[in-house]
């Protein structure tokens, strides 16, 4: 009995870790651009399209090095990066012109554009249509106090606390967070301190897809596949941890997140059949949430001047 | 409220070049539907598209060709009309009995009553919505329960699905009295999540496979499934569908005008422009908020309902978040708060996907592109809303 609750807890804390990744990155864009970025769930989802045909290209032109974790590392670095590129591309390709649209157009504008993204992985990856098994490159697992503790979920749990405490460190510390800071307190006011919002706003977007990317590369390696679309209920469930704990709130992302995936594990752990049911559960605890904390949990609740 | 009514030109005096440039127009525009409806090579289609999209960049070019459009249809309202509806009324006679055609039309205007009534709320209000295709689905789950288990006939079934629709359109629109902009959106996300999992999942709506078998409606004995005849002309069954979604149609339209010219209007505007601004004028918003979701429930139960009769079947995946989205962007892509911008918007969406087929696998990606090109080519949507003009009449 407690080997199970134990195994739970521990679902929970990883796929809560999961959903963090992805909620982080709505938040910290709707912070900076004001509007909400509703591809970026796709845009992280492409991350592990991206580092299975890493793996493939290398399987076939180097058989000898294939299957060494530094090779498997080598390509998630990779995966990662691109995708962040793949923010900063967008952004100046699409989101860029919606910068000053009305919001609902902006949101309208990036829906499609996840649809784009998701038909894109669809027909340029080989046999884009079909799952495809995703390597969790750590298997093994550990024991400790009694229970088996795959190797994988403590890597991820491990991942995401480094790769949220480096945003952290980015957005406190230093120059480049100052600047991201300053100009999502206030366009006008930096660019009068010479903090050019463009820039900003390219450097944001790659943060922003990269921490993604991490967070869509461990979803693949949890479920151990992955799927075109994927990314419909991942980047909901990530904008709704984020919205939950409050749009522009970090900290209210992670508690978002670790909230979701709380009633999710506990759902699918409890309740009969609750593996169909469990969206129902997600987005009934979200109405409850916002009815009762209308701007989230940690959001900052808008006070009206005239 | 008469000072408030949206009058045409001062005076409507006798034009004859605005006659023709009406008359036109419509010609023209029935024309191209009617040759986008029929066509099959897939050059001609994006040819469509491409003179489609440089009218577009035209008209933002050059804004005095349509103001000199729009000032057209203002002076000549009536005429428009009856044409217009001579046209609605004597479309189906050119499709040459292509009953693929008649299907896309009874669609595409299904879709411009779903885009009407959140139009409503997105033009109007500026309240977002994303659980438009929930009620869609309410509305032709709960007509098709009571047609199969009760064996309530479709214009019984008709009034009881639009009001379930509604009850539901007002317990989502609770809600909306405290959260608003991107956190509302969210609500409608979950509550459009929540209703299609409950479809997909219970066991009386028929779980994933859906409900099969919804009887064909009758009126004064003659079924909807068997062909049409008007004067010796024989038309498919379909166009008992088209003529019935027309109606609706036509009946949305109405209830939209005459919304828009009201009180109620004119309130969803105030509150568009400014939610304290609009509470100081001592408008009850709350109540205008969920009024607004309430409606845009109504219309949308009616548009369920006739779908669930035509097509006799059902499931949760017509009734998904993508559903909502698409309506959504009709209105958008359309113009916010532009009667014929919104069916305009509903049509091309509508039918952009059907025709981009020769694409197969790809049409998904051409329809995704082509809503973000025509976004970014006429940002305030294909008829952009207009200001109220107040004066007399």
């Amino acid at each position: 009995m407690a080997d199970l609750l134990l195994q739970q807890l521990l679902n929970w804390v990883v796929l809560g870790s999961i959903y963090a990744l992805i909620a982080v990155g709505f938040s910290l864009l709707f912070g900076v651009l004001n509007i909400i970025h509703f591809s970026h769930g796709d845009v992280s989802l492409v991350a592990p399209f991206l580092a299975l045909g890493a793996i493939q290209a290398l399987a076939s032109s180097f058989p000898a090095a294939s299957g060494s974790l530094a090779v498997l590392l080598l390509c998630l670095l990779l995966s990662i990066l691109l995708t962040g590129l793949l923010g900063v591309v967008l952004e100046f390709l699409v989101i860029r012109r919606f910068r000053n649209a009305p919001v609902m157009m902006a949101l309208v504008a990036t829906v499609a554009l996840g649809i784009v993204l998701r038909e894109l992985v669809r027909h340029l990856f080989p046999n884009g249509s079909n799952p495809h098994s995703f390597p969790r490159f750590v298997g093994g697992h550990i024991e400790l106090a009694g229970v088996t503790i795959p190797l994988f979920s403590l890597v991820a749990v491990v991942c995401a606390v480094l790769a949220v405490a480096g945003l952290f460190f980015i957005l406190n510390k230093t120059r480049l967070g100052l600047q991201i800071r300053a100009v999502s307190q206030d366009r006008d006011a930096a660019r009068l301190m010479s903090i050019s919002p463009t820039r900003i706003f390219r450097a944001t977007f790659f943060v922003a897809s990269a921490i993604g990317a991490v967070g869509g590369v461990f979803f693949a390696g949890y479920a151990n596949l992955v799927r075109f679309d994927f990314s419909i209920d991942v980047g909901l469930i990530g904008f709704s941890a984020a919205v939950v704990g409050g749009l522009g709130s970090m900290p209210g992302a992670i508690i978002g997140s670790l909230l979701i995936a709380g009633l999710d594990t506990f759902v699918q752990a409890v309740v009969p059949n609750g593996a169909s049911y469990r969206l129902v559960f997600i987005f009934l605890l979200v109405i409850a949430v916002l009815v009762f904390k209308p701007s989230g949990l940690f959001g900052r609740t808008v006070v009206e001047k005239v | 409220m008469s000072t408030v009514a949206k009058t045409g030109a001062p005076a409507a005096s006798f034009s004859l070049t605005s006659l023709l440039i009406v008359v036109a127009c419509e010609l023209i525009g029935a024309a191209a539907l009617r040759e986008f409806l029929l066509v099959d090579d897939w050059r001609v289609i994006v040819g469509l598209l491409v003179v489609f999209a440089i009218i577009l960049v035209a008209m933002q070019r050059f804004p005095a060709v349509e103001h000199r459009i729009e000032d057209a249809f203002d002076t000549q309202k009536p005429a428009a009309m009856v044409l217009a509806i001579i046209i609605v009324l004597g479309f189906p006679f050119t499709l040459e009995g292509n009953t693929y055609a008649f299907h896309l039309c009874v669609i595409a205007q299904l879709y411009a009553v779903l885009a009407l009534a959140l139009n409503f709320q997105l033009g109007s209000a500026n309240i977002p919505n994303f659980a438009s295709g929930a009620s869609y689905g309410i509305g032709a789950y709960v007509s098709a329960l009571l047609a199969l288990n009760v064996g309530l006939s479709f214009w019984l079934a008709l009034p009881a699905a639009a009001i379930a629709a509604t009850v539901a359109g007002f317990l989502l629109g609770l809600p909306s009295m405290r959260t608003r902009d991107s956190y509302l959106a969210l609500v409608t996300i979950a509550f459009g999540v929540v209703v299609n999992q409950l479809l997909n999942n219970l066991d009386f709506t028929g779980g994933p496979n859906g409900l099969v078998g919804i009887p064909v409606p009758e009126l004064f004995g003659h079924s909807f499934s068997s062909p049409l005849v008007i004067f010796g002309v024989s038309l498919p069954s379909q166009a008992n569908f088209y003529y019935l979604s027309a109606l609706l149609v036509a009946i949305s339209i109405l209830f939209a005008g005459r919304l828009h010219n009201s009180r109620v209007g004119l309130a969803w505007n105030a509150l568009r422009a400014d939610e304290l601004a609009a509470r100081c004028q001592g408008i009850n918003t709350t109540w205008y908020k969920v009024l607004a979701f309430a409606v845009d429930a109504f219309l949308a139960g009616f548009a369920g309902t006739i779908y669930a009769f035509y097509v006799g079947f059902i499931s949760p995946d017509n009734f998904t978040f993508l559903t909502s989205v698409t309506i959504m962007t009709m209105v958008i892509a359309g113009g916010m708060d532009n009667i014929l911008g919104v069916i305009v918007g509903a049509f091309l969406l509508t039918l952009l996907p059907e025709k981009l087929r020769v694409f197969s696998d790809y049409r998904i990606l051409f329809f995704g592109v082509t809503v973000i090109a025509f976004l970014m080519i006429r940002p305030q949507g294909i008829f952009p809303q207009r200001l109220r003009r107040y004066g007399e009449r």
